[in-house]
């Protein structure tokens, strides 16, 4: 317990994401510009359009290859990146962006005013079926007014509007007319463009020289698929790979303790839950989920799943958010108590059976299951497993809403009104638990309305309470993540994006 | 050769029947829960006095997971070959027995569906209907199903030109005493060999759907499971897919074994 | 001649069959691929927009059609879910697979029919014993755990060869040789009892000939009656029943590529599968029943008279 707390303090209190470094000698050196970085990638890529790929996989490539109208920093801040500045409105309805100058796209054109309507437009299309169509819901109008001027006209106040654009792709600027393209060829502004991918195999980038915040040191990247995690751990130390993502949880420590590679390991890569339909009668009674949550001892689990590569916590949100509610504790495991919870709402050991369906996507999830099921099973529940595959678990859990109990995770959203809205409001995109809380929906949508950051706190601490006091989903951990690499690659502490998930190969170099 | 025969027979028999044995008593000795209890101090642990074949990445004891593995294993193979048999069976005979248009237009799509490798059928079959144990059992039972009729339709086929059954025709026997008196029994001999063999493809399938997480489900201990667990681990603790591995092995290896004897016994054609 | 034609109709109707059968099973699939792009990004607007503009939302017999039309005029589509089109991803696929398929039966050939012939030999005797024994052992040990046992020895414990990945043979042949050799390898232990059987009954027939004795007969060194006289004729069965577990070998691919990550035609069947990619899934999955049928036939076609005993595919 105390350990716990002293971890979950650490993170709160620190001001950016908290990254831990392995020792390396390279930091101190002058970079050098060549050669090509092999990266072994954890997942494959799919669909390689920015607008449309909603994996974080994908992403996590793309990103290299595209710019973002504003991004943020490591204070979790709302910074340009191709606009050299905006402004707000007092009324919050109008959002002007100044466009940088000589900004190139990789087909050799000039971003001006055109490109950035053209995205935008395209984004909030439906027909474009994009991920983020839901962030331009309250705008009115896009115009340009001149060709290094955009305006954003709004319907109505949207507090979060400008970090949901900074967020995740949603403000990536294309060129005009290139959408059709962009799943097989995307063009962006970014520090790589792209060559080719062979399709489940590699993704191959190459330095855009013309890159308007200085071109990247290495002459390109080759991300090799290979989502075995012993085999990419292999390949990095046999010198076949300069780099992986995602190292194995259980090999962690050993590989940490290897002078022969670079280490960097940071909290929160994303977070995972157990969740409960509430459709589902057994789970609307308050006290047969609280049972459930005192079934579960959290920090055995998370050494059991994820080998100790993660911290135990009480709520979802982003550990350096403000709004984050630091006097939560999570229930510890209480077995006989769970009995009687479950007893007292009519489910006497031996008489309760529970289907958890979890995806194979994520193995750790798998491993979560079988130890949640032999706890449940020692509180009188026969708790069955179903293994699904990625495609199913969407189909069935995501969409269809047809599960009793699962277990997922998010990549960390910081930004609360999409983690709270999002995933607990009982018209959010991401409530697939069917939690129809009308507290919850009254404090999301005044959250939203609210201008006044500390009243905006004060309302999504009190979301995080009634969550947890009504165990509405139990929430675990977050998850470490991690990268390694050989002594070689230089620039290792600027890879990691404040946004936990990213990774940003512009200023990382190979010693020749 | 009667003395190599002899001793296949021994030992194909022998290992089949300790299999069984495993399969039918271990559940007597061993109790369920062993199979799933985790002991998060002791994970992949090499064997020992504690554990007797180690332990897995959840601190489980292989021993009991092994034992109790056999089963799962055995039935779902014997279910899915039973449910292959009830399929196929009438297709053959009737393939066989009447021939001519209905024959033909069976066999086409028979042999269409031959044309599927059966492991692909099985696992495309696994994911639409959902993986579970009972599906995983329908899934490997049709997969086998056109295979099986087929042999049967042949033998049928062959069983009616006999002059026997001929003199059984002409003396006014109908089709469905014809079929229960003289095509069955004939057939059963080289169903039995064919069943035999389909047992140990069927372990085998089941073992490779698993493996690719479309068949049996955790936390039940199947073999194939256990060895896609073991993956991760190979290096760290190689006995977690060696344990499975082996006791796959023998199961496949009794079945062959009592198959090749049975049709050196039952089919003396295909000597 | 007329033979030769009605096998040919017979072969239009059989893939005709396997057309229907892929379309109908495919179709029966929970999940559509919107979903799989979107993943728990998707919002219902989002979602029902891009099924719309992928053509899912058409009736069932409308997308039969248009799959069967495209497979006939060489447009295959694109893979829904990669967005890029499925024939030449195929055609690379099959390359790499190829390769494992090549390699496969040259090592299973290649352990077998020495195998084969030396117990044929010795028949009845320890030799004739060993062989047998090892050839049940190939059947019996599942060839994924024989991969992992590879992994092991060769890739993990040794470091010889690298345990997955796929390289193309045309930009580097050495490198695809070395990757493709222990999926291979696993393969070609398990293939190699049929053979070694075949070869062994094969030889076991013909060294009881006639003009065997003869040559027996007239002094020539046993080698060269064996290998020179013998072999040849005992060939031909051996490459039928190779050609026959072809089929056999399209299932037993899924299982290794994609445990050695060899991105050839079963992993991408299997990451369809996954995915729900049903396009792919149905290129994938008739390709290799069309291939799985179209080799069986070239077999027939050579060797009209199938014997019995190659019966178990």
């Amino acid at each position: 317990m105390k350990r716990r707390d002293f971890l979950v303090s650490t993170i709160a209190a620190s001001a950016a994401l908290w990254i831990g470094f392995g020792p390396s000698a390279l930091q101190a050196q002058e970079p050098v510009s060549g050669g090509t970085l092999v990266w072994g990638h954890s997942e494959t890529t799919q669909n390689l359009d920015m607008h449309q790929t909603g994996t974080a996989s994908t992403s996590r490539v793309l990103q290299n290859i595209h710019d973002s109208i504003v991004t943020i920093n490591s204070d979790m801040e709302v910074v340009p990146q191709l606009a050299e500045s905006f402004e707000i409105s007092d009324d919050g309805l109008t959002y002007t962006f100044h466009l940088r100058d000589g900004v190139m796209f990789h087909d050799g054109s000039t971003m001006t005013a055109e490109d950035v309507v053209y995205s935008f437009e395209r984004l909030r299309d439906p027909e474009t079926g994009a991920v983020n169509f839901e962030v331009f819901n309250d705008v009115e109008a896009i115009e340009a007014p001149d060709d290094m001027t955009v305006v954003i006209r709004m319907s109505r106040p949207n507090a979060p509007f400008l970090a949901r654009v900074a967020e995740n792709g949603a403000g990536v600027i294309i060129p005009a007319g290139s959408g059709d393209i962009q799943g097989e060829t995307p063009i962006g502004a970014g520090a790589f463009e792209f060559v080719r991918r062979e399709f489940g195999n590699e993704v191959e980038l190459a330095r855009f020289d013309d890159y308007w915040d200085g071109p990247a040191y290495l002459d390109g990247i080759l991300a090799r698929e290979i989502t075995e995690p012993t085999v990419r751990l292999t390949g990095l130390r046999t010198g076949e790979l300069h780099f992986i993502n995602d190292i194995p949880a259980e090999r962690v420590a050993e590989v940490e303790a290897d002078p022969d590679l670079q280490v960097v390991t940071w909290a929160p890569l994303n977070f995972d839950f157990v969740n409960f339909n509430h459709d589902v009668e057994l789970f609307q009674d308050p006290r047969v989920r609280q049972a459930f949550d005192l079934i579960i001892d959290k920090e055995l689990l998370m050494q059991g799943a994820l080998w100790g590569q993660g911290t135990t916590t009480p709520t979802p949100s982003f550990p350096n958010d403000a709004s984050r509610n630091g006097d939560l504790v999570q229930r510890a495991q209480d077995i006989e108590q769970a009995r009687a919870l479950l007893a007292e709402a009519g489910y006497p050991p031996g008489t309760l059976n529970v289907v958890f369906k979890v995806t194979t996507n994520y193995p750790y999830h798998v491993e979560s299951a079988q130890i949640i099921a032999e706890w449940a099973r020692q509180a009188g529940v026969n708790m069955t497993i179903e293994q699904l595959t990625w495609a199913d678990w969407l189909s069935q859990v995501w969409v269809d809403r047809d599960f009793e109990m699962t277990m997922m995770n998010f990549f960390t959203i910081w930004e609360p009104d999409r983690l709270y809205y999002s995933l607990y409001h009982t018209t959010g995109g991401f409530n697939y638990r069917n939690i129809s809380d009308p507290l919850i929906d009254e404090l999301a949508e005044a959250a939203r309305g609210e201008v006044d950051p500390d009243a905006r706190t004060e309302i999504y601490q009190q979301i995080q309470q009634h969550i947890f006091d009504e165990a509405l989903d139990v929430l675990l951990w977050y998850r470490n993540g991690s990268i390694a690499a050989q002594p070689s690659v230089g620039g290792l502490d600027t890879v990691v994006h404040p946004n936990g998930s990213n990774l940003n190969f512009h200023r990382v170099w190979l010693q020749s | 050769m009667r003395k190599f025969l002899s001793t296949k027979a021994l030992i194909g028999l022998g290992l089949v029947l300790t299999v069984v044995a495993v399969a039918v008593l271990a559940p007597f000795f061993i109790p369920p829960e062993r199979a799933t209890q985790m002991v998060m101090t002791a994970r992949l642990q090499p064997p020992s006095f504690d554990f007797l074949l180690g332990t897995d990445q959840l601190g489980r004891d292989l021993f009991a997971r092994v034992m109790l593995g056999a089963q799962t294993s055995l039935t779902i193979a014997v279910l899915a070959v039973g449910m292959s048999i009830v399929l196929g069976l009438p297709l053959g005979i009737i393939s066989g027995y009447y021939g001519g248009r209905v024959d033909n237009v069976l066999m086409r799509l028979i042999d269409a569906l031959l044309s599927f490798p059966i492991l692909l059928l099985a696992l495309t079959i696994s994911a639409v209907l959902g993986p579970n144990l009972q599906n995983t059992i329908i899934a490997i039972g049709v997969a086998f199903t056109p295979f099986l009729a087929r042999i049967v339709r042949g033998e049928a086929l062959r069983i009616v030109q006999m002059p026997y059954v001929e003199a059984a025709r002409s003396a006014g026997t109908r089709d469905l005493q014809m079929i229960v008196r003289h095509i069955l029994p004939n057939v059963m001999p080289a169903l039995i060999v064919q069943a035999t063999i389909s047992l140990a493809f069927a372990v085998l399938a089941e073992a490779a759907l698993s493996f690719l997480g479309l068949g049996t489900q955790p936390p039940q201990a199947s073999w194939g499971l256990m060895i896609q667990a073991s993956r991760q681990f190979l290096d760290l603790a190689p006995w977690t897919a060696l344990v499975p591995g082996c006791a796959l092995a023998i199961t496949i290896l009794g079945l062959n074994l009592l198959g090749d004897v049975l049709r050196d016994v039952l089919d003396p054609r295909a000597r | 001649m007329v033979y030769l034609v009605n096998r040919l109709l017979l072969v239009v109707l059989t893939l005709f069959v396997i057309s229907i059968v892929t379309f109908g099973i495919t179709n029966i699939l929970p999940g559509d691929v919107a979903m799989m792009i979107m993943g728990t990004q998707s919002n219902p607007e989002a979602l029902e927009g891009l099924r719309q503009s992928l053509g899912l939302n058409d009736p069932l017999i409308v997308q039969y059609g248009r799959w069967i039309g495209g497979l006939l005029s060489g447009q295959w589509g694109e893979s829904l879910l990669f967005n890029e089109p499925i024939a030449p991803l195929i055609s690379q696929k099959m390359l790499a697979s190829g390769l494992i398929v090549v390699m496969t039966m040259a090592i299973a050939l290649l352990l077998a029919i020495p195998l084969g012939v030396w117990a044929a030999r010795h028949r009845d005797r320890w030799q004739d014993t060993t062989s047998s024994t090892a050839a049940l052992l190939g059947l019996s040990v599942p060839d994924f755990f024989i991969g992992i046992m590879l992994i092991l020895l060769f890739a993990a414990y040794l470091g010889w060869l690298p345990s997955s990945g796929f390289v193309d043979p045309t930009e580097d042949f050495f490198g695809a040789v070395r990757h493709a050799f222990l999926p291979s390898l696993a393969l070609a232990l398990g293939l190699m009892a049929h053979l070694t059987r075949m070869t062994r009954s094969a030889m076991i027939g013909i060294l009881n000939q006639e003009f065997i004795r003869v040559a027996r007969a007239k002094g020539l060194p046993e080698r060269t009656v064996v290998w020179h006289y013998a072999l040849p004729n005992a060939i031909g069965p051996v490459m039928t029943v190779a050609g026959l577990q072809i089929g056999f070998l399209f299932g037993s691919i899924i299982v290794i590529e994609s445990l050695f990550s060899y991105t050839g035609m079963g992993w991408l069947t299997y990451q369809a599968l996954l995915n729900r990619d049903i396009p792919l899934i149905q290129s994938t999955v008739f390709v290799i029943a069309a291939v799985v049928m179209l080799v069986n036939l070239a077999v027939d076609l050579l060797y009209r008279v199938i014997d019995p005993r190659i019966r178990l595919g």
